[in-house]
């Protein structure tokens, strides 16, 4: 490997916070949705630079079901932004505040 | 794959073939009691399949490890989404819930809690996790006309997304670490040291946070009430007893074999059970509102499962498995209650709407009072006897300051679940009309009952088969 285990670990982990911020600061639904796509995609690359790190593919085999579940997961999603936006006309999170207690 | 893994997967291929069979036939429009009937139908044939097949120890290509421990859970689940399906006749026909997909979403959610509950790898770990978070997040919003499901939606996928994140992060640092993805390989310690590397370490944080919102630990816990108020009583039932049991399953598999008093991990794991006894106990008190209260309830109980898992060997593994079927039964109980209440257009949830309800609906109110008890913790019911065995587990491992701090919530706790029982046997307005209960919610009613009694009154046969099925 040229690229040590701990660069790609490193700037993995940067991706990984860098999504949790935008979950955390966004306000608009969508930007909250692609700040965890942007977490799952920096899991992606830690898996996929440890498993060439240890020669094998099981980390590889990882992403592929991790890239199936996210599809999924952004199918519901979206379609989830559709059926609120119906609802309220707005994707503002803070909209979304019926329920407290 | 060869035919005896497949045989061995039988009780979960059961439960995928009904769940597509039924979305495939929802197309042609059938009645929602129809599909609902067969959602139980085939339900039970998954758990029955589970009874009588016997394939001994087997690996599944190294994700699945089906042996006695995966198939005590894969009766127990099908059984738990056959009830659950059973009190949503009325609920979901008064809604308009369409058949074919209610009950497939949550046939397909029992499959992913089997498959969790058996998993012996990482990876098969959060596939059978997203298995049923993916239709939960579906059935949480099924209700189209109510904002509060809509809402109560969007809370669970946007904080089930990030501890998705959490959870997929923590297992790639433990793969980066250790390069495997086995259960039985990752936990072992370094050598050198007898401790984790600092990137394992790291990892089994992360993975434990993830875990941590999906059983709605503190502070992890704040999705729980609200969603246990807009979702569907039927499906907060789901939510409370089948997803966080098979996550537990899987715990108990997962730090079974980690010596995990030897880890920083046990100083992590104490704070967060201290932390969900005692303060979803002071959030629960100042509940008005019956779902909340039991979202509350449930925060607390997880405290109480998390200090046996720390207890942990045979007594404390023993009084999670116990208390996970107990709390199944009288959990999907205290819902089916909520539901038996719900009219067409309403569901009453809040202590005002149950004035007079023990008039009213006289078994219901009865029904609700034992749940509350065995929640509790009073004898002679379910609830009393798996504490018991937590407490005595936790004592016997040294951790009395924790145990302590169990018994002290619990004592607080019968003045929170007593209220509603107390308020339901005051006088209400007597305009609210009275109602006739269906058979098959009186029949869950009854079911849940006897358990929680029988449990509660002769645990022994359950503990014995407990005992012989630990991995």
């Amino acid at each position: 490997m040229i690229v040590p285990l701990s660069h790609i670990l490193g700037f993995s982990s940067a991706l990984f916070v860098m999504g949790l911020a935008c979950v955390l600061a966004r306000r608009d639904l969508i930007m909250i949705l692609i700040g965890i796509e942007i977490m799952l995609n920096a899991v992606g690359l830690a898996l996929v630079g440890a498993s060439a790190f240890w020669q094998k593919v099981d980390g590889q085999i990882f992403v592929i079901f991790l890239m199936a579940m996210t599809s999924a997961e952004v199918a519901i999603s979206l379609a989830m932004v559709v059926y609120l936006r119906r609802q309220k006309a707005t994707l503002d999170a803070d909209a979304y505040d019926g329920m407290k207690g | 794959m060869t035919w005896s893994d497949l045989y061995a997967l039988l009780p979960v291929l059961v439960l995928i073939f009904g769940s597509t069979v039924l979305l495939m036939a929802g197309a042609w429009r059938a009645a929602f009691s129809t599909m609902v009937a067969y959602g139980i139908l085939f339900s039970l044939a998954a758990a029955a399949t589970a009874v009588f097949h016997t394939p001994g120890s087997h690996d599944v290509a190294g994700f699945f490890l089906i042996g006695g421990y995966s198939r005590f859970f894969s009766i127990l689940w099908p059984i738990v989404a056959a009830l659950t399906l059973t009190i949503s006749f009325r609920y979901g026909a008064d809604r308009g819930f369409s058949g074919g997909e209610y009950a497939a979403l949550i046939l397909f959610a029992c499959a992913g809690m089997v498959l969790l509950s058996s998993a012996s790898s990482l990876v098969s770990l959060f596939l059978g996790l997203e298995t049923f978070t993916l239709a939960l997040y579906i059935l949480i919003a099924f209700h189209k006309g109510s904002p509060l499901g809509a809402e109560a939606g969007l809370k669970y996928l946007v904080m089930g997304g990030v501890a998705t994140g959490l959870l997929a992060f923590g297992i790639a640092l433990i793969f980066a670490a250790t390069g495997t993805f086995h259960i039985s390989e990752v936990s072992i310690l370094d050598a050198s040291n007898g401790q984790f590397h600092a990137v394992t370490l790291f990892g089994w944080g992360m993975l434990l946070a993830g875990i941590g919102f999906k059983i709605s630990l503190v502070p992890f816990h704040l999705w729980t009430p609200d969603v246990y108020q807009g979702a569907p009583s039927p499906v907060a039932g789901l939510l409370a007893t089948g997803s966080k049991g098979a996550v537990f399953a899987a715990l108990v598999f997962l730090l079974g074999n980690l010596q995990l008093s030897r880890t920083p991990l046990a100083n992590l794991l104490w704070v967060l059970s201290a932390a969900s006894m005692l303060i979803g106990t002071l959030c629960a008190l100042r509940q008005n509102n019956l779902k909340r209260m039991l979202a509350y309830s449930s925060v607390v109980h997880m405290g109480y499962l998390l200090l046996a898992l720390l207890a942990g060997g045979t007594s404390g593994h023993t009084a999670i498995l116990f208390y996970l079927v107990a709390y199944a039964f009288v959990n999907l109980g205290a819902f089916a209650v909520v539901t038996v209440f719900s009219s067409c257009a309403t569901e009453p949830q809040s202590y005002e709407d149950f004035k007079g309800a023990g008039y009213r609906q006289p078994l219901a109110a009865a029904a609700l009072l034992v749940f509350v008890l065995s929640l509790a913790g009073i004898p002679p019911t379910a609830g009393f006897m798996g504490k018991f065995a937590i407490f005595y587990a936790a004592i016997e491992t040294g951790y009395t300051g924790l145990a302590l701090i169990g018994i002290l919530s619990s004592l607080v706790s019968l003045y929170y679940y007593l209220r509603p029982v107390i308020i339901m046997y005051m006088s209400g307005d007597s305009n609210t009309p009275s109602f006739s209960m269906m058979a098959s919610e009186k029949s869950v009613l009854i079911l849940c009952l006897i358990a929680t009694l029988i449990l509660g009154v002769y645990p022994g046969p359950l503990f014995d088969v407990i005992t012989g099925i630990l991995p």
